[in-house]
């Protein structure tokens, strides 16, 4: 699914990422640990292509993500969903639409779009919530809603940098059970945090970082 | 269907949300389309004058004083005769005497004194279509010069040679005036877009994220540059219209050039369709312009 050999990036004034190489299986739950600027937001951003290796080669699901022409990788990014610290909600619009637009995207058919929108947001606790503006809600529901916007188009992959980041512990236990539910249904799950509760509710392999090297990569618990 | 639909609606939703900007944007194209549009206008007119004029030129061919009567009907035979003569006609010496007294009834004491009708009898020919270039005129009026009887030929060439040189000099101060008055529209629309642009520039990451593609991103801006560039055009439409019809009354009212108002023309349908439209197209090209670097997706999200 996500083959990494020895993957290097280097920014101007430091090393984000060192000479990592991981293979990552269809439907296993990775959570990326390290402290802040060990690179996993870098190891994110070189997954669904917004950075290019300086040294070593990525493939996604087969495609070399160097050698991906600009063009595609919006496709590529289609099979993929994205769940961010900050939301990244649109706030002038309402939760349908939000959670809509990928759909728009892709051009799929409005009564599809209808019923896979209702889908994602029951699944995420938002049913009720369709019509309300994301700028006027809680954190917890804007990340909610976050989630419902990444998994409507039932992704291959669901990347998420710091999901927890802007929520108490009651909140983050709530998301954390959303993703075990999305992982459940076989979606591969990359989790980047630094939230130890996160890592061990999870319970999925621990790939840690530090100073952008991988230091060590645990299975999950029995 | 439904990305089109969307794609326009976010245009509109674009437009309201910056409708200073945009508002700006609109009056300040209208005005450079407005300038350009005067001096088309101007060239248009010259131009209609300069064919107008060289349709009615006229060639008066004056008979020598003593000339006969057999004379006379000599020269009327062989200008009839010539290809070149679509209508003649002839003013006797009298006839010349009352047209000069209706004419100039100020100056008609200047003749009162003199025993003799001094002024000549002559023969006014209108140029045939297809003969009215100034060389064949100018062949024409030497071949007459040599008929017996005929004392000059006058026309009035010279003038209309200046007003069509005008005309030229107006065409290529059209095009460069044009050409920069463009540039400055192009400058002006592709700012108020990138203005709309950095506005949204957090929805436009998310868009990246979610997998839209750069041409996706752009057709807003590029519908919201066009609609700008119709507005922009379709004001310029109305202003010049206004100002057209305020000058030929002002015209009219002063009496000055009398006869001129009647001749004056504003664009015709074809031209007023091609303003609106290159206003619609250089909106459309700023836009281009401005968010061409939105198709870049890498190093940028998230």
């Amino acid at each position: 699914m996500i083959q990494l050999f020895h993957v290097s990036k280097f920014f101007e004034r430091c090393t984000a990422l060192h000479d990592v190489t991981v293979r990552i299986e269809k439907g296993e739950s990775i959570l990326l640990t390290g402290p802040s600027g060990a690179g996993k937001t870098t190891f994110l951003k070189l997954i669904f292509g917004a950075e290019i290796p300086d040294e070593g080669q990525i493939l996604v699901q087969n495609r070399n993500i160097a050698r991906l022409r600009e063009a595609d990788i919006p496709y590529l990014r289609r099979t993929m969903g994205f769940v961010l610290q900050n939301f990244k909600l649109l706030p002038q619009k309402t939760v349908f639409e939000n959670v809509v637009l990928p759909l728009i995207i892709q051009g799929v058919s409005r009564a599809e779009s209808k019923k896979k929108v209702g889908e994602a947001l029951k699944s995420v606790g938002m049913g009720h919530k369709h019509a309300s503006q994301t700028g006027v809600m809680s954190a917890g529901e804007q990340q909610r809603v976050c989630i419902a916007r990444a998994i409507v188009n039932h992704p291959i992959i669901l990347l998420a940098d710091e999901p927890t980041g802007n929520l108490d512990t009651e909140l983050t236990l709530e998301i954390v059970e959303l993703f075990k539910n999305i992982h459940a249904r076989g979606t591969t799950v990359l989790l980047a945090t630094h939230n130890q509760t996160v890592v061990e509710k999870m319970n999925g392999r621990v790939l840690h970082l530090h100073a952008g090297r991988l230091v060590s990569d645990k299975g999950p618990t029995a | 269907m439904r990305r089109l639909l969307y794609l326009i609606q976010e245009a509109f939703t674009s437009l309201r949300v910056n409708r200073t900007s945009v508002t700006i944007g609109i009056v300040t194209t209208a005005f450079t389309i407005s300038c350009f549009g005067v001096f088309v206008l101007l060239y248009d007119n010259l131009k209609n004058l300069a064919g107008t004029l060289q349709h009615d030129i006229e060639v008066v061919v004056y008979v020598q004083p003593e000339a006969s009567v057999q004379v006379v009907e000599g020269i009327r035979q062989r200008l009839d005769s010539e290809q070149a003569v679509r209508e003649l006609s002839f003013v006797s010496k009298g006839d010349a005497l009352k047209e000069f007294h209706q004419q100039f009834p100020d100056e008609f004491t200047l003749l009162e004194g003199m025993e003799e009708n001094p002024l000549p009898a002559s023969f006014v020919v209108q140029i045939a279509p297809g003969f009215q270039e100034a060389d064949s005129i100018e062949a024409f009026t030497e071949r007459v010069k040599q008929f017996p009887g005929v004392e000059q030929v006058r026309y009035s060439q010279d003038w209309i040679d200046t007003l069509a040189l005008l005309v030229s000099y107006f065409e290529f101060g059209a095009i460069v005036i044009g050409v920069t008055l463009a540039v400055a529209t192009i400058t002006i629309i592709a700012n108020t877009v990138r203005l709309s642009f950095y506005a949204r520039k957090e929805e436009i990451e998310i868009l990246r994220l979610i997998g839209a593609t750069g041409s996706f991103i752009a057709t807003p801006y590029v519908i919201e540059g066009a609609i700008l560039g119709l507005c922009g055009g379709g004001l310029a439409l109305v202003l010049l219209k206004g100002m057209f019809e305020f000058f030929r009354l002002e015209l009219n009212a002063s009496g000055w050039f009398s006869g001129l108002e009647s001749v004056l023309t504003f664009f015709p349908h074809e031209t007023s369709v091609f303003l609106v439209l290159s206003g619609m197209l250089l909106g459309c090209g700023s836009s281009v312009l401005s968010v061409c670097g939105l198709m870049k997706v890498r190093n940028d999200a998230a």
